[in-house]
């Protein structure tokens, strides 16, 4: 039996160790860069811990004038705003939506049920360059509205379905009881479905969140000056300006990742019941 | 019944306050659903199948800005594609990042779904942190390895010196072919594995604790158990988590547009058929680029469900 036992754990905990070092380090790394001098970071072997951490990096982002740390606030407002207005428009038209899907029968409802499942089977890229001409002739390129537009059309296909789901996972008795009560449909909908579909909207506002915040070819053709690029693609700009100092660009890559790392490491329970809602179709 | 109204479970159904009302509802038009469903309608037709449409036929015409009108060639796009020595090279660095991505990204999300099979204490928390790469931007996990893979200043090359496995420090990217597209391709593994990894999770944690009693009952040592059973009852899992890396890599865009540039020997598809259409304005070329990248990754797609997909019944 201790034989077993021994057999057992070992793998786990050398797997265990695996995913945390894969997952971890190289964050970790981008972080250690960021709290040192530019100076520091070229020592070889490098400091595995810096030497004399400093804040100075995220002080320069955050407060210093000048055009790089202005060109990352300005696209750190841009993303904040292009993220959560796609997941506002995505989360409620979804369960508009999904409500329809799962509890009303009208005429077209299959065709535009697996219309839209069907497209989340082709790359997005496939709709680039159409989606940017598109824009052109709307006017839309380089403005919010545009991004928005791209952003809630890719992850509308996904809300719905994860929010198609969780409606038809509820029991339906609940709103026979509020409609006997004289409740209408909207406002069964409104106090009695969303309440109880809480779980379901978090999961689904969160992966349109996350997916909107990861995006940067689409913003990267249909964002022209920094009006409206994200932090994505701002970030990735001043990579390839080789006066950039790499420590500056390591804490503008750590203020980047922070809030989805931020999300992730907190409401993982609803992105990983989303995701696999998701993917299984 | 044609007439809108909520479904529900037989035994609610039918009650007297349903029966009488049916006939009158049936033939009066209930505008609610259509007006639900309406934004989504708006957005897939105008936004998603139009636009998918559009690729289809411009890649048969020659949509230039730099040389109007917009003229029919045939198969002049196509042609050009496959004359093009640079798209050639990038063609094969495609397929090569399709397999090492795939082959890593499955290998490493089993190995991590079986490391969190079982409870134990903080096995949450160890998921949380699993989670962590899936939901970081692809671009700023290019910038997050370059500091690794720096041939100046990187992670890698100090501890390969410091362990004494290289003299001096060592320029990774850029040098060498299959060397650059698989540390670039690492970086993208790192991004999708977690998702593999809770997609094979899902699969394992459906299989019954009996089958794992009966194996062990049977004598089945630590190896055979994985491989006779766990194995074969994750394949759905195994599949979709397949399915999903393919598309990843196939349209990889990301990762070599931060760590390769526009030089061809990491340079992907997507990549090529950005500089297409965006630097050179070929439009053409790149709508005939999409549609080939497109159709390879349905093809694909359905090659992997075919060969790996197994429905499992318990």
């Amino acid at each position: 039996m201790p034989g077993r036992i021994r057999h057992r754990i070992r793998p786990r905990w050398f797997g265990i160790t695996f995913i945390l070092l894969w997952s971890v380090v190289p964050i970790y790394w981008t972080i250690n860069t960021s709290l040192q001098t530019e100076a520091q970071i070229g020592s070889k072997p490098a400091h595995y811990l810096p030497p004399t951490p400093t804040l100075k990096n995220y002080q320069t982002l955050l407060t210093g004038s000048g055009p790089v740390p202005g060109e990352i606030r300005q696209s750190a407002v841009n993303i904040v705003v292009e993220c959560t207005a796609a997941t506002i428009i995505t989360v409620l038209l979804s369960t508009f939506a999904a409500y329809a899907f799962a509890r009303m029968k009208f005429k077209g409802r299959k065709v535009l049920f697996y219309a839209a499942l069907a497209t989340m089977a082709f790359p997005a890229y496939t709709t680039l360059i159409p989606l940017y001409q598109i824009l052109t002739e709307f006017g839309l390129v380089n403005t919010y509205t545009g991004i928005v537009l791209v952003y809630v059309s890719g992850f509308l296909p996904l809300a719905t379905w994860i929010m198609y789901n969780y409606l038809l996972s509820l029991p339906s008795a609940i709103e026979e009881a509020g409609l006997v009560d004289g409740a209408n449909r909207m406002q069964l909908l409104w106090h009695v479905l969303l309440p109880l579909a809480r779980p379901g909207i978090i999961s689904t506002a969160i992966i349109t969140f996350l997916f909107s915040w990861t995006q940067f070819l689409f913003p990267l053709v249909l964002s022209t000056d920094l009006s409206t690029q994200p932090l994505t693609v701002v970030v990735q700009a001043l990579q390839g300006q080789h006066v950039v100092p790499t420590t500056l660009l390591s804490a503008a890559g750590v203020l980047a990742i922070a809030v989805p790392a931020v999300i992730g490491l907190t409401l993982n329970r609803y992105i990983v019941s989303g995701l696999l809602t998701g993917s299984v179709k | 019944v044609t007439g809108p109204r909520l479904a529900a479970p037989p035994a609610a159904d039918g009650g007297v306050a349903n029966g009488p009302r049916e006939p009158r509802r049936r033939r009066r038009f209930d505008p609610l659903p259509y007006v639900l469903v309406s934004p989504l309608a708006i957005f897939i037709v105008g936004l998603a199948l139009v636009p998918a449409a559009f690729t289809i036929v411009e890649a048969f015409f020659r949509v230039d800005n730099l040389d109007p009108p917009t003229r029919f060639t045939g198969l002049g796009n196509f042609r050009q594609i496959f004359s093009d020595p640079v798209l050639r090279t990038t063609t094969g660095n495609t397929l090569i990042y399709v397999l090492i991505g795939t082959v890593l990204s499955t290998v490493l999300g089993i190995a991590m779904a079986v490391t969190l099979q079982h409870r134990f204490v903080g096995r949450a928390v160890l998921i949380a942190i699993l989670i962590l790469p899936w939901a970081l931007p692809g671009v700023v996990e290019g910038i997050v390895w370059t500091r690794i893979w720096d041939a100046n200043t990187g992670l890698l090359n100090s501890v390969l010196t410091s362990l004494h496995l290289v003299d001096n420090y060592q320029v990774f990217l850029g040098e060498h072919r299959w060397l650059t597209i698989f540390l670039v391709e690492v970086v993208q593994v790192w991004q999708i594995t977690p998702l593999s990894a809770l997609l094979v999770l899902a699969a394992l944690q459906n299989i019954p604790g009996d089958l794992y009693e009966a194996a062990r009952l049977d004598g089945c040592s630590g190896r055979q158990t994985f491989w006779r059973v766990t194995l074969p009852l994750a394949r759905p899992g195994i599949a979709v988590a397949m399915v999903q890396a393919v598309i990843a890599t196939l349209n990889v865009f990301d990762q070599p547009y931060v760590l390769n540039g526009a030089a061809p020997t990491g340079s992907s598809v997507m990549a090529e058929t950005y500089f297409v259409s965006f630097q050179n304005l070929n439009f053409g070329e790149g709508y005939a680029l999409s549609l080939l990248v497109t159709i390879a990754t349905l093809v694909l797609s359905l090659g992997v469900v075919k060969l790996v997909y197994r429905t499992v019944e318990f």
